[in-house]
């Protein structure tokens, strides 16, 4: 850098001086301030800079999305027992914006008055010291389901993979689990749509949902999972699939990780050790599998 | 993809791999009936349908501007789920390599925002339009007829007595002007006259033929009869704009074609434009020129980052791609970021200072920073000393900046730069500056490195003149730290901490702004402030800085494309002349109206700035300069969108007024409701276009949208093609009906037909494939392309007619399907660190403290000129007044807006997604302090009221008076005093009440009515009749509004 120096300090000052305004007086110069700039054009390295959590991406990853979604099919190639899915959730990085839960309306076809993602939000403190809490909340897939054992029909349980299932076909709706849940996640299914009451069903209240694989169809109001509690299942029917999970996928802050923990290599794995990681209820003895980082 | 092998494994050929190892993913499920129910034949089925490539079209979002790059998932021939295309930096940080396989990025789903996700509700809105509508009643009073789409546009074209009302002028009677030699020159000698370089004598006698084709034989220059039509479009994008304008222009040969732009955000692209446009000289004669309209901050690289009245996470242009760059910044980068805005907002909540600021004053709180950087010596010498481009080079800058330029001053005020021959030293190009106290001829491209004095302040040749570094200093000067604080309603050490953090990051820090620092009536001041703060630390094209961002190929075809669409391709073109309605880019002084009236002229001219979408309805109305005969409304609801944008309901609602309104909409909207005819639109998920991307991304792209599902909308048949009603589809029956040029058979050069929309928008693909070298799509990727398009009927979507839009080529066509095939083309990731650290895509522009153009207007209503510099103004009527914003009474509120992130102005309320799961109804936010005062607690009813509205109603003439109310929330994250409402609600159509069609009546949806939009109690600027605006930027006015709230 070919730097002029045509104006030193002193100079630069002097003249300043004299062009004030009459009366306009100096504030108190702060030492050493003018070289800053001048020495400090190139300042810092600048790297090829990959996104979040670089130092979890490894080898020749270009996304951490890439990396997750490698970790999930790599699970998947193990038996079902021997993966164990979680997720965790950097609350610095979620912004609130519901994408996470409006994807997962939109993937699961849920209708109105069920939502598996929701972000709670929060403000705190007074002003002009005020700022805000986004908790996004799906199911915490706990190793100790309170939800599960409520049920008088054992239409839920927990997948060998750790996802927490309902059988649609079994469940009977009488919403025990639904009070069982401390994390009030579970939601029941009225059967209503969102065109209710339209000109005319609308296309996207007749697309059906793939949960658990299969086609549910809501063109019955009386079949399943019409009448049913609904639950998240981490996607389980794009996971099966070697995919990931909608709410992550679309996450707009890149706050959602997602994995098999009994994978060491994991980027979840890595993730759920370090130290600003917890969850929620901890006390209540669940063991969820969703993990959060603040 | 760099990536390992194993991640370029197909979907499928993964779970064959499983499957073969025992362990495929369902298969272990046994004993979970609704899946041990499953055939074999099931089971692949769900392998997994929605996630196939030959069920997923890439395409363009529009739920907002930012037309993200999405992902479409067809599922049962009907849009199944939208998600982010992964091929797209918008969408996917760091975005896959453009040459990934189709069939591996089937399997990434990219990011998008709720409004992206719910999308679907857009394009399924039981509310759709689906065949023309005629109106079977008054203007708005809901009552329509489907008619068919031929006759409706010879009904328009002939005219008639088309409602019992008697008799109605066809566009026939309108786009009198239709030879294209004459349109040429009475233009070239309506605009001499304007300038009264030719008289009306002369004019007359040399166009004695063709006197009544004009508005006015007496002022010619207000050009042909054909600018009483007028197209408004609301939310238009690239693609649709250029063959909007192409209509409008070319065909109709008429002026006014009009974006929605000044409601948005213009004086801040207009303060950009302003600042950047390039000194070019040309045959010995210099001029401003071009100009950048938009940077923004390179967020991945940057240290601190200051949003002033926007943020990264709610609106802004856009989120999606910004928020995951502060995220990570934040959590791994130590990023730090300061919000300017009076209410908390989610990029606020995650800031290291939010400065919740008096609505109106940035430029005081920006001029606040100015004084502390230059009193303490923060800014970078080196960078602005530079005063041409050779010193720039030496110093490793790109830009060069007019610190050290001599600017006359006369009477106190700034006037122009001075010229090297004003003293005798060169020539009237050049510029002059001090070396070391001596006046320097400066040719800003010249060979000799010059770095000049930044502040002078002297006399020259009896010429009184100061550096523009001096006028900036002076500015700064003339109040105390306290003073401007006070001005912003905030703490000294709010200013001087974040100017010290500012210039505590070399090139590492930038401002990033947007509406909430414009849309005032000072907002072009405002704008200037803001960027000077980035030009004291010469952050332009440095990675961390300012960017100008990747830009596009260019589709127009216009560089090394194969159809060039800006210079040719328009045989019989009409050249269109005369001001536009709104008087944008136009000079008032070069209009024989200024010559007979001079000051004050009745509406303002607005020679810096164009598509000012709250002008023309209102000077439809005003009739100044001319009035309306026809309005083609397509996309917009300014009814609704506009601030006081209700005050045109009188105008629209009256045919005497406004003779002819068609509207080209997707429902029955809060404007279109007052229409004479709706033409169904098709979504943008029917649709094709190819839109721009935001300068936040910084690796070049250029997007493709394209129809992902056949449309809802009636087909029809022009001419033997048959397509779905929509827009363009009315400009070719249109053009064919007039029998006008470039539309239908040999509408392109070479004789090329444009009979279809693909005809249009596969070409600018092929340039796209032309200019970015794209490659061929395999035989494989081919029938991918074919299959995924199975489900349109074969009309709609034909190979054979799609090779023929294409010119016939099949090696081109193939490079079309492999752009079409990724949704867009898009330059690797790693490609803008290339030059580090710079940026890989630059301005390498001049940018000035001083931007002479505007100093040299005058504003046409109190013949003053604007200031040069981007001064701090109080908030003022179009004549001056102040308005008295500044001074709040006791029992008012100063009402500010801003758009939840689920909410998108005027186009979400169908997406119940959205608007139900989230949030149900719109609340209005308002700081504890003022609620306690006001007894009011969470959830109770409030009416709003103004001075410009105080009863707080809109009149819809039909009958209908709606109340402006909403329940109150009562938060701390808001500047006491100020109210502030997300406006996203508050529909009185769109759905949300009655209309009866064909005798029948199609019940309203309540859900849609709920709430308020606070637009209607807006400040107006009563002689204009029209909400406050600002005179340079022309941007309308969201915040400069005093309400007061009544319990309800």
């Amino acid at each position: 850098m070919g730097n002029t120096k045509k104006n030193d300090r002193r100079d630069f000052l002097s003249k300043f001086g004299t062009a004030f305004i009459a009366g306009a007086a100096l504030s108190p110069l702060i030492s050493n301030a003018s070289e800053l700039l001048e020495t400090e054009n190139n300042v810092t390295e600048i790297k090829n800079f990959k996104g979040s959590f670089e130092d979890l991406l490894g080898g020749d990853y270009t996304n951490i999305k890439l990396r997750m979604q490698d970790d999930v099919r790599r699970a998947l190639k193990k038996p079902m027992k021997d993966r164990k899915w979680a997720m965790a959730i950097d609350l610095r990085k979620c912004v609130g914006c519901n994408a996470c839960t409006v994807a997962c309306i939109a993937e699961n076809a849920l209708p109105p008055g069920v939502v598996y993602r929701p972000v709670i939000k929060e403000e705190i403190g007074t002003y002009p010291n005020v700022s805000k809490i986004n908790l996004p909340k799906p199911c915490m897939q706990c190793d100790e389901p309170p939800c599960v054992d409520v049920c008088p029909v054992e239409a839920t349980w927990k997948r060998e993979d750790g996802i927490v299932v309902i059988d649609y076909e079994a469940c009977i709706g009488c919403r025990y689990c639904m009070t069982a849940c401390p994390y009030e996640h579970r939601m029941f299914d009225f059967g209503e749509k969102y065109s209710d009451g339209l000109p005319l069903v609308a296309n996207y209240d007749k697309r059906p949902s793939f949960e658990y694989g299969k086609e549910w169809d809501r063109e019955d109001r009386h079949s399943s999972p019409i009448g049913n509690v609904r639950k998240c299942t981490f996607c389980a029917h794009r996971l099966d699939e070697g995919l990931l999970p909608q709410c992550l996928t679309t996450c707009i802050g890149g706050a959602n990780y997602f994995g098999d923990l009994n994978d060491e290599d994991s980027v979840i794995a890595k993730l759920v050790s370090r130290l600003n990681v917890f969850r929620l209820k901890e006390e209540m003895g669940t063991e969820p599998n969703v993990y959060y980082i603040r | 993809m760099k990536n390992k092998i194993k991640n370029n494994e197909s979907r499928r050929s993964f779970i064959k791999k499983s499957a073969l190892l025992g362990v495929a993913a369902t298969g272990s499920l046994t004993g979970f009936s609704a899946i041990a129910s499953m055939t074999e034949e099931e089971k692949r089925k769900f392998m997994y349908e929605l996630q196939k490539p030959e069920n997923i079209i890439y395409s363009a979002c529009l739920q907002c501007h930012n037309s993200c790059s999405i992902k479409g998932k067809v599922f049962d021939g009907k849009l199944g789920k939208i998600d982010g295309n992964p091929y797209s930096p918008q969408n996917m940080l760091p975005h896959l390599d453009y040459k990934s396989d189709i069939e591996f990025a089937s399997d990434v789903d990219g990011k998008v925002c709720p409004k992206g996700q719910a999308g679907v509700q857009t394009l399924y809105d039981p509310y759709r339009v689906r065949k023309v509508l005629k109106r079977a009643g008054a203007r708005g009073s809901n009552k329509w007829e489907t008619v068919d789409f031929h006759q409706a546009i010879d009904e328009l074209v002939n005219g008639g007595n088309l409602f019992g009302e008697g008799n109605v002028k066809g566009l026939k009677d309108i786009i009198v002007l239709r030879d294209p030699k004459v349109a040429k020159e009475m233009a070239a000698d309506a605009k001499a006259f304007g300038k009264g370089k030719m008289t009306l004598e002369a004019f007359k006698a040399k166009h004695a033929n063709n006197l009544d084709k004009l508005i006015d034989p007496n002022h010619p220059d207000l050009g042909p009869l054909n600018n009483k039509f007028v197209m408004m479009c609301g939310r238009i994008e690239h693609g649709r704009k250029e063959i909007g304008k192409r209509f409008a222009h070319g065909t109709m040969g008429s002026n006014n074609f009009f974006e929605h732009t000044t409601i948005c955000e213009q004086s801040h692209h207009i303060a950009y434009k302003e600042v950047s446009n390039q000194w070019v000289v040309k045959d010995g004669k210099g001029k401003w020129t071009g100009g950048k309209t938009h940077l923004k901050p390179d967020i991945l690289n940057s240290e601190f980052v200051i949003f002033f009245g926007t943020g990264a996470f709610e609106a802004n242009f856009g989120k999606t791609s910004m928020a995951q760059k502060v995220t990570d910044g934040l959590v791994d980068r130590n990023l730090k970021l300061a919000v300017i805005d009076p209410r908390m907002s989610q990029t606020a909540a995650k800031a290291h200072w939010w400065v919740p600021i008096k609505p109106g004053t940035d430029a005081a709180f920006a001029w606040g920073m100015i004084r502390w950087i230059i009193e303490n010596e923060r800014f970078d010498k080196t960078a602005l000393t530079n005063s041409n481009y050779a010193a720039a080079h030496e110093t490793g800058e790109t830009t060069i900046s007019d610190a050290t330029l001599l600017v006359k001053i006369e009477n106190g005020k700034p006037t122009t730069f001075l010229r090297a021959n004003e003293i005798g030293l060169g020539s009237s190009t050049d510029f002059v500056t001090m070396v070391d106290g001596k006046p320097t001829k400066l040719d800003i491209h010249g060979k000799k490195a010059i770095h000049g004095d930044l502040l002078t302040n002297t006399t020259i040749k009896g010429i009184e003149v100061k550096s523009s570094f001096q006028l900036v200093v002076d500015e700064a000067m003339s109040k105390t730290l306290g003073q401007w604080a006070g001005i912003s309603g905030i703490k000294v050490n709010q200013i001087t901490e974040i100017a010290k953090e500012f210039t505590s990051h070399g090139k590492k820090s930038a401002i990033d702004m947007y509406r909430g620092a414009v849309q005032h009536t000072n907002g072009y001041y405002n704008g200037v402030a803001i960027i000077y703060l980035n030009m004291l630390i010469g952050n332009t094209d440095w990675l961390g800085g300012m960017q100008v961002g990747g830009g596009h190929w260019h589709e127009d075809g216009s560089k090394h494309g194969i159809y060039n669409f800006k210079k040719a391709n328009h045989p019989n073109k009409l050249t269109a002349f005369g001001p536009p309605i709104t008087r944008e880019k136009s000079r008032y002084e070069d209009y024989s109206l200024f010559r007979e009236n001079g000051y004050p002229a009745k509406r303002n001219w607005y020679p810096h700035s164009g598509n000012i979408y709250q002008e023309i309805l209102a000077s439809g109305e005003d009739k100044y300069p001319y009035g309306i005969d026809f309005l083609f409304l397509h996309k917009g609801t300014p009814l609704l969108s506009a601030p006081g944008g209700n005050v045109a309901i009188d105008y629209v609602s009256d045919p005497k007024k406004l003779p002819i309104f068609i509207a080209s909409d997707i429902v029955i909207g809060e404007t279109s409701m007052f229409a004479d005819y709706i033409i169904p639109d098709t979504t943008y998920m029917e649709r094709w276009g190819t839109p721009h991307t935001t300068p936040d991304v910084a690796q070049k792209a250029s997007k493709v949208r394209q129809p992902i599902v056949p449309s809802i909308t009636e087909m029809v048949d022009i001419n033997g093609e048959k397509m779905p009603i929509n827009l363009e589809a009315a400009y070719i029956a249109i053009a064919d009906k007039l029998g006008l040029s470039g539309f239908g058979e040999n509408a392109l050069d070479n004789g090329l037909p444009l009979t279809r929309p693909e005809d249009w928008y596969l070409k600018h693909v092929a340039n796209i494939a032309t200019e970015g070298k794209a490659k061929e799509a395999t035989d494989e990727e081919m029938k991918i392309f074919e299959s995924a398009r199975r489900h349109f009927p074969k009309e709609y979507v034909n190979m054979d007619r799609f090779r023929k839009a294409v010119g016939g080529d099949e090696s081109l066509f193939r490079k079309v399907v492999y752009i079409l095939n990724r949704g867009g083309m898009f330059e690797d990731y790693a490609k803008s660190f290339a030059k580090a650290p710079y940026a890989e895509h630059q301005l390498k522009g001049f940018l000035k403290f001083f931007p002479e153009n505007v100093a040299k207007t005058k504003n046409s209503i109190t013949g003053v000129n604007y200031n040069g510099i981007g001064a701090y103004e109080v908030i003022k009527q179009m004549d001056g007044t102040p308005t008295g914003f500044e001074t709040v009474k006791d029992d008012e509120l100063i009402m500010s807006t801003f758009k939840e992130v689920f909410g998108g102005q005027s186009r979400t309320i169908s997406n119940y997604w959205t608007q139900l799961s989230l949030d149900p109804e719109n609340v209005l936010y308002i700081n504890k302090v003022d609620a306690d005062k006001r007894g009011l607690k969470n959830n109770d009813w409030v009416t709003l009221h103004s001075d410009s509205n105080p009863e707080g109603i809109v009149d819809l003439k039909n009958g209908t008076k709606i109340q402006v109310k909403s329940r109150v929330r009562v938060i701390q994250g808001v500047r006491p005093g100020v109210v502030t409402m997300s406006w996203h609600f508050g529909h009185w159509a769109y759905g949300s009440t009655d209309v009866v069609i064909d005798g029948e009546t199609i019940k309203g949806d309540a859900r849609r009515k709920d709430s308020a939009c606070p637009n209607p109690i807006m400040a107006i600027d009563k002689s204009l009749n029209m909400c406050l605006t600002d005179p340079i930027g022309a941007s309308a006015s969201y915040f400069n509004t005093k309400v007061r709230i009544k319990r309800a």
